[in-house]
């Protein structure tokens, strides 16, 4: 799982490299992820090179989101895909995590 | 065979003049007598004669009323008549001439102009015979085309009645593969040969246009019927000008893999589209004018979709035209409801079955037009039976080989057009097939590696099925917990992911113990 991280500002931006987030690397995501945000509290997941994600990596996008709330922090989504906001509004991911078209979108919403 | 003699029929009411006539003539041709005008139209209408003799001053019917009778009626209109007077005063004559004789003759009589007259009168319309018969060769020979063969889930009928006059009807069929065909059906303005001719003329002109096109573009893919009606237009614009006459036609494609019907109307008849799913009639219009018109605009071309069990009806003027006693039309409505009812009988005998309704309303089996009607049936069965095309994927229970499950898909679904099935959806069954395998490994296989799994693809013109198989412990959807929205559960979104993402998943297991889910995909009124 390729990821790669960017400050600005106060806010962490993880950027998927790899494509697709499925059952067979949903678990590589996880740990990779909260290895990488580790001590962040405002993060942004981009996910623009990302053209597949399943059920399986959808509950590891939650996962982390939960993980992170839960240490006081927050998690705001960017850049699906059209296949990913497709899945997204079919498990109303909506309702749970922010999700932005771009980046720059995504990390307003932290500093306002 | 020697042909039998000419038939003439005399009709007179005065013995003396009826022996005459028949002196002078009995040697040379068949004889009828009748002696009063309703005796004369039963044995017309019976025996058809090749000519009839008829005196004017008849008590009851005269000559003139059964003269406009005859010439009223379809059948006995072309009979020549030559009135038999001894009024030579002129306004009889007139009157004669008005009524529809071709000559007359004054008593009394001269043998030998009787007989000069009577000839001349005989070969004239023995001419004006075999110009139609040359018509109607040409039209059956060159005309009247032969539907294709092998084509995968349609049936054709069709019916042609030539009329008496021959009147330019043509169709005809262009095959490009065992899936996609065209049929072009038209009527040229006029009768006669010139008529017949023009048709044949105009049909060598799309076989040649079809010929040169696909020689000059190297391409497996036909033209679009648009680009060819617009080249024999080109073609034929300026013959058809000089002629002073048009070309009504609707020139079709019926596409067997993308169930889609594209069709370049110039002026004909509405063909009639029965949808089998909500049992109506469509009538589909074109904008275009008639070939031979200076056309300015681009011929433009409509396409609609069909469905299994769909009919098309194609048919001439002629056809709904067809007159009752009164006059009125046989009409398109007329023959929309006609096909609405009897829609799902075997063309052939629907064909018979429009046929025999235009007989029945027009008590008559002799018509103005030529008649023509080609219907076109989507068959159910064999679009079921035969599927275009099939292929197998055999994995092991790894959650690696996810994407390889959706290599296969992807490639599986290349050849479907993209206005049948978008990229966003393919997306959607990529996800579909992935949940699916994802639920075999980790529920059916508990996550043991080396287990086989095997996916069947299998395509038809309408839909597409994948269908998954596991030897493992199966599984109850009715037994899984419905999902949870609110973010507290990472897991549970596949069965409702594959439900939202196909048009049907039907879960199976048979005795031995080999699981099925199955994943239907419409391409044609799907969602």
């Amino acid at each position: 799982m390729e990821l790669n991280t960017e400050e600005i500002g106060e806010v962490t931006v993880v950027s998927v490299l790899t494509q697709v987030i499925d059952a067979g690397n949903a678990d590589d995501f996880k740990t990779g992820f909260a290895s990488i945000v580790k001590g962040c509290k405002k993060i942004v997941l981009e996910l623009s090179r990302v053209n597949f994600i399943d059920s399986s990596g959808c509950g590891s996008l939650l996962s982390c989101h939960r993980q992170i709330k839960s240490l006081g922090g927050d998690l705001k989504i960017c850049g699906p895909q059209e296949m990913v906001r497709t899945l997204f509004d079919l498990v109303r991911m909506y309702r749970v995590v922010d999700i932005f078209d771009s980046k720059e979108e995504a990390v307003k919403a932290f500093l306002t | 065979m020697e042909k039998a003699k000419p038939l003439v029929l005399i009709v007179d009411d005065n013995p003396t003049n009826i022996d005459l006539l028949v002196n002078t003539l009995k040697m040379d041709y068949r004889l009828g007598i009748a002696k009063n005008g309703p005796t004369a139209l039963d044995y017309a209408e019976k025996h058809m004669p090749d000519l009839i003799l008829l005196d004017i001053m008849m008590p009851g019917m005269n000559g003139y009323e059964v003269c406009t009778r005859l010439k009223a009626a379809t059948k006995t209109k072309d009979i020549p008549v030559i009135f038999i007077t001894a009024m030579s005063e002129g306004g009889h004559k007139t009157r004669g001439f008005e009524v529809g004789a071709l000559d007359y003759i004054t008593k009394p009589f001269h043998a030998a102009e009787v007989k000069a007259r009577v000839k001349t009168h005989l070969s004239l319309k023995k001419a004006r015979d075999q110009e139609i018969y040359i018509a109607s060769k040409i039209q059956k020979t060159l005309l009247l085309g032969r539907p294709p063969q092998n084509i995968r889930g349609i049936q054709i009928a069709h019916l042609t009645v030539a009329s008496q006059r021959v009147d330019g009807d043509f169709y005809d069929f262009f095959k490009h593969s065992n899936q996609c065909f065209d049929i072009v059906v038209g009527d040229v303005m006029g009768k006669g040969i010139p008529a017949a001719l023009l048709g044949a003329a105009l049909k060598s002109h799309f076989l040649r246009v079809l010929n040169e096109l696909s020689l000059s573009t190297h391409t497996d893919k036909p033209l679009e019927p648009a680009q060819i009606v617009s080249s024999v237009h080109t073609h034929m614009i300026d013959q058809l000008v000089d002629l002073e006459t048009f070309v009504t036609l609707c020139y079709a494609r019926f596409d067997m893999a993308k169930y889609l019907f594209s069709f370049v109307d110039c002026g004909h008849m509405r063909t009639i589209h029965f949808h089998d799913d909500t049992n109506r009639c469509v009538l589909l219009q074109g904008i275009n004018m008639p070939l031979g018109f200076p056309e300015k605009e681009p011929f433009r071309q409509t396409a609609v979709h069909f469905k299994p069990g769909d009919l098309f009806v194609f048919y001439s003027d002629g056809l709904t035209e067809s007159r009752d006693r009164d006059g009125n039309f046989y009409g398109e409505k007329r023959l929309v409801d006609f096909v609405q009812r009897n829609a799902n009988i075997e063309p052939k005998n629907l064909i018979t079955g429009i046929w025999n309704d235009i007989i029945a309303f027009s008590e008559s089996e002799t018509f103005d037009d030529d008649v023509t009607c080609v219907l076109v049936k989507i068959d159910i069965q064999d679009s079921r039976e035969v599927f275009t095309e099939e292929d197998q994927l055999n994995i092991m229970s790894d959650l690696k080989e996810l994407g390889r499950v959706r290599s296969f898909i992807r490639a599986f679904c290349a050849g479907i057009d993209v206005s049948l099935l978008d990229e966003k959806r393919l997306g959607m069954i990529e996800l579909a097939a992935t949940e699916v395998t994802a639920n075999i490994i980790k529920h059916s296989y508990k996550e043991r590696a080396g287990k086989p799994i095997q996916v069947n693809a299998k395509m038809w013109p309408d839909e597409v099925v994948f269908e998954f198989f596991d030897w493992g412990e199966g599984f109850d959807p009715e037994s899984a917990p419905p999902p949870v929205f609110d973010g507290s559960r990472d897991d549970g979104f596949g069965l409702h992911i594959i439900a939202h993402t196909v048009d049907e998943v039907i879960y199976s297991r048979e005795d031995q113990g080999k699981n099925c889910a199955c994943l239907k995909i419409k391409l044609i009124g799907g969602n």
